[in-house]
């Protein structure tokens, strides 16, 4: 295994030149096309259409050797107080990242926050972070759960003391910075270039869009639907517009949302707009997680947006859809599932 | 054409010479070197001035609680408190020249220099030198308390400005400019305690900046003097300044707006009690 890994870089070059040479003349060998392009390093490439990232990779250049000391320490629970929380506690890949049939985050010792663990994917195009957009750069979300007394409650200092302490960490250090030095920007470099590369851009939806795959009419329909009623703030190909907003859960909002950030009373219940981007799998819904569904969260917008001083007013009147289009609206939504990234083996549980 | 020429020559030189025009490159090498690089830095060559920084209370020294309860103050509005613990960023230092105009060193968007985490518990982290200017007189210093907004939004940073270091805020991004925790009577906080935690960056950041005049002694920046400004920060002034406060009333300060009336105040603490011009001494030519 350990002569594998160094020979890595250049044999799977080889392999690639390799299969890319037989691709052509069977079928059998694009499935090792498949197999060998999962296990090259992944790298920020912008799919065809995108803004430009948020975050810049260009002081933090994703190498093997750090993508892979990111993933370990996503799925490590000693970032957390008592070794028992890993980001992938709470963050699930066949879940899109999110946290399957739970409401809110649970954090140590069963303590339960108050928000849902959301889905994570594109985050190099995303410019603040959680549900109130407290946090503004990639490199230094991690920080907030680590440290919250309700998710895993570790100091960062202490967390650093732990993976000194632990003999595998030192030397992959070296291996991604340089020397065996373990500080905190390089274990939240190492955190981004795992989480950074986290792109979601192979649904059937974008494969309809590059026109290599068909819609049904219920679901060209459903995406004329979502164009017409959802996109002004889930805005393609993001499928969202990183702004905050009210819609309209609650007449008098519980949770200030972002306006814990900015007390600013227009920003009382105001949350940032999720991506749609493999919305079936990231159940339950809103920051709260008060939905198990999608067909509670479209009869939500049909029927049930609760006035409020902060509602947004494209919402005043919910969103009007007759039987067929909410049901072609939630045909076109579950195009938005990504298989190929919840399958991809590079983002899967580590603890070799 | 006068490239290829001169390449055309250097090709053509005898044995000989070559090996005199190698000694000669060696040479100047050398020297460059030797002179301290000056020859690869743009700008004029610059020469460090420090600070001291001493904690008052009025004219008092102050001095952190360490239990006892003997290092109890009052605030102009009678109100009595103690500190168990003090810390503050000071950066962006500058100063100001006699034709009014500043001179900055430039900052290293990958290093914390230039960035003080000030401890109150910690001498070392109140005596440093500040800045590096260009030799000349000097008559007013002029600082940021706090970190300014690029780096309060930039990622994972090091050294003083390391999240690790405590004075990051755990539930938001950005620096904790000023901490100041301690215990008074008059809170109506759990324990009495003082709690008060001022930061936050964008359009209305927190952090103050601050000039002040260094009076009639002008800093005399030399090859051979390396001055020493002495500033006291009278920690009263934080309850008491451009706003007066209560500590029955504020005694707990997180949020922004709460925040602004303290980070004004903090700006207030600071004054220079006098300088030295010192001798530079020859072991830390820089």
């Amino acid at each position: 295994m350990k002569l594998l890994r160094k020979l890595r870089p250049k044999f799977w070059w080889l392999a690639l030149a390799f299969s890319l040479f037989l691709v052509g003349t069977s079928g059998v060998f694009s499935r090792l096309e498949d197999f060998v392009r999962l296990h090259q390093t992944p790298q920020l490439k912008v799919p065809k259409g995108w803004p430009v990232p948020h975050y810049d990779f260009a002081e933090n250049h994703v190498t093997a050797a750090g993508f892979e000391l990111g993933r370990r320490l996503f799925y490590d629970p000693v970032l957390s107080r008592d070794n028992t929380v890993a980001c992938g506690s709470c963050h699930q890949q066949f879940a899109a990242f999110a946290h399957l049939d739970h409401r809110v985050s649970h954090g140590i010792g069963g303590v339960n926050g108050k928000r849902n663990a959301p889905g994570l994917f594109n985050l190099a195009w995303q410019p603040n972070f959680m549900w109130d957009g407290a946090v503004h750069n990639l490199e230094l979300q991690p920080i907030a759960p680590i440290q919250n007394p309700i998710e895993m409650d570790e100091k960062i200092g202490h967390v650093i003391e732990k993976l000194e302490a632990d003999p595998r960490y030192p030397v992959q250090f070296r291996a991604a910075f340089g020397s065996e030095v373990i500080d905190t920007q390089r274990v939240f470099r190492a955190l981004t270039q795992f989480m950074g590369t986290m792109v979601s851009s192979d649904s059937r939806y974008d494969r309809y869009i590059a026109g290599d795959e068909p819609f049904s009419a219920a679901e060209k329909h459903g995406l004329q639907v979502f164009r017409e009623h959802c996109a002004s703030c889930h805005s393609e190909p993001l499928f969202t517009d990183y702004s905050f907003r009210n819609n309209g859960l609650d007449r008098a909002p519980p949770d200030r949302g972002r306006a814990d950030v900015t007390n600013a009373a227009g920003d009382e219940g105001t949350f940032r707009v999720p991506s749609l981007r493999n919305i079936e799998l990231t159940a339950p819904y809103m920051h709260d997680g008060r939905y198990a569904t999608l067909e509670q969260v479209l009869d939500h917008y049909i029927n049930g947006v609760q006035p409020s001083a902060t509602l947004d007013p494209r919402l005043a009147n919910g969103i009007r859809l007759d039987v067929s289009e909410r049901n072609d609206l939630l045909q076109f939504l579950k195009t938005l599932t990504d298989e190929t990234f919840v399958n991809d083996p590079r983002f899967a549980e580590t603890n070799e | 054409m006068l490239q290829s020429n001169r390449d055309h020559e250097i090709k053509t030189f005898p044995r000989g010479n070559r090996l005199i025009f190698g000694s000669l490159i060696v040479t100047v090498a050398a020297v460059s070197l030797l002179s301290g690089c000056k020859f690869f830095k743009s700008g004029p060559e610059t020469f460090s001035v420090r600070l001291e920084i001493s904690p008052v209370v009025g004219d008092q020294p102050f001095q952190l609680d360490d239990g006892s309860g003997a290092a109890s103050y009052k605030t102009a509005s009678g109100d009595q408190f103690s500190v168990t613990r003090l810390r503050y960023y000071l950066s962006n230092f500058r100063l100001r020249r006699s034709d009014g105009s500043f001179y900055q060193a430039p900052l290293d968007a990958k290093s914390s220099e230039g960035y003080f985490l000030v401890d109150t518990a910690e001498p070392a982290s109140q005596t440093f030198k500040f800045i590096n200017a260009p030799a000349g007189d000097y008559n007013g210093i002029e600082f940021l308390v706090g970190v300014d907004d690029a780096r309060n939004s930039a990622g994972v940073q090091t050294g003083t400005l390391d999240p690790a270091r405590g004075m990051f805020w755990t539930w938001r991004t950005g620096y904790i400019f000023l901490s100041l925790e301690g215990q008074s009577p008059q809170s109506t906080a759990p324990q009495h305690a003082l709690t008060f935690h001022v930061g936050g960056g964008g359009k209305d950041s927190l952090a103050r900046r601050v000039y002040l005049p260094v009076g009639e002694t002008l800093l005399h920046v030399r090859a051979n003097i390396e001055p020493l400004i002495h500033l006291h920060v009278d920690v009263s002034a934080l309850f008491h300044a451009a706003h007066d406060i209560r500590l029955a009333e504020t005694n707990t300060v997180m949020d922004s707006a709460q925040g602004a009336v303290i980070a004004d105040n903090a700006a207030s603490m600071f004054r220079i009690d006098h300088i030295h011009n010192e001798p530079r001494k020859a072991s830390h030519v820089p």
